[in-house]
């Protein structure tokens, strides 16, 4: 192999990212003490998402090839995407839409969960890839998903998840989105 | 990002807790034994003090000193591994915690550092890691730790 080879094809941990292939890539694990079926579920059922994913209903039949949509009260829904592969309670993928005015010039981008049981635990991975070379929408879910991970963790072992640290004024993209859609 | 293309692990995780009672379970050696795995930390907590942290037998695990601390915010460490060899002769990394209240939580953030190209020692943290941070956010939000969970070799 080449220098330049070895280069182009390292893998460079960078935070929960990763440059593969000068691609970037979000990584992240976390345990959580709950049964599978309940983490599961937090994925897929609007009435948890909204409990720990700061208001959002993620509604969808979850099969292979169907709409998914993520609304919240004041907020229209909008189309997020595409369910790829969903293998109860293993693994989920749809297709990750930008839907805020100053990122809809991106291609949509792919979210994975893997969900592995483990004694009294689930190992959960979430893989967000498909990103072009310095995607603004890779920063923001950089971002995001260590906040929304949390608080489904804290949801399934307290109850109760985070409260957003942000309030929805501080996020103009909001309501850019939400002047979109209107 | 690390636009050198060294190697980095960072990790962010928001807890429900205060800086004060993060601080004091990172830095307890019997707290740090209920969600670090039965490992401990021994250290005076002062810039220049040297740090080992200590496996459930009492031996030591890795070791280094106090690079900078301000509690209950931030501390950096350098940190070698002493019972593996081959991470042992990468010599040592240096490590990150950043403490930001934001309302009823904290924002943790770990940063885990090599000055060198490639790193098997980063690669064993961004494994381990996630487990323990895991393990103190239940800790701290439940009263009790997880389980070690030791992937197949």
């Amino acid at each position: 192999m080449s220098k330049l080879d070895a280069k182009a094809t390292a893998t460079r941990t960078i935070a929960t990212t990763r440059i593969e292939n000068g691609k970037p890539k979000f990584v992240y694990v976390i345990y959580i003490a709950a049964p599978i079926e309940k983490v599961w579920q937090a994925l897929t059922d609007p009435k948890m998402t909204e409990q720990y994913w700061f208001g959002y209903r993620l509604k969808s039949d979850w099969k292979v090839g169907s709409h998914y949509v993520s609304e919240k009260d004041g907020v229209p829904p909008f189309d997020k995407g595409i369910v790829l592969e969903c293998d109860p309670p293993r693994r989920l993928s749809y297709t990750w839409h930008p839907e805020h005015r100053d990122v809809l010039n991106e291609p949509h981008s792919r979210v994975t969960f893997e969900l592995v049981p483990l004694e009294n635990q689930v190992q959960l991975t979430i893989i967000h890839d498909e990103f072009e070379t310095g995607s603004k929408v890779f920063e923001r879910i950089s971002g995001g998903w260590p906040r929304v991970l949390s608080s489904l963790k804290s949801l399934l072992e307290t109850g109760h998840g985070l409260a957003p640290s942000w309030n929805d004024a501080d996020k103009p993209w909001l309501r850019q989105a939400a002047g979109r859609c209107a | 990002m690390n636009p050198t293309g060294k190697p980095e692990f960072v990790y962010v995780i928001y807890i429900r807790t205060t800086a004060e009672k993060l601080w004091h379970a990172l830095t307890d050696p019997e707290l740090n034994r209920q969600f670090w795995f039965g490992y401990a930390q021994e250290c005076g907590w002062k810039a220049g003090s040297p740090w080992r942290m200590l496996k459930p037998d009492g031996s030591v695990a890795d070791s280094g000193e106090v690079v900078e601390i301000d509690p209950p915010r931030r501390l950096v460490l350098s940190w070698r591994n002493e019972f593996r060899p081959e991470l042992h002769a990468e010599g040592y990394s240096r490590m990150t915690w950043l403490i930001e209240p934001q309302g009823e939580m904290v924002r943790f953030t770990v940063i885990h550092e090599m000055d060198r190209p490639q790193s098997k020692f980063i690669e064993a943290v961004s494994q381990g890691w996630p487990q323990v941070l895991s393990s103190l956010k239940s800790l701290l939000e439940t009263g009790e730790s997880l389980r070690r969970w030791q992937p197949a070799a």
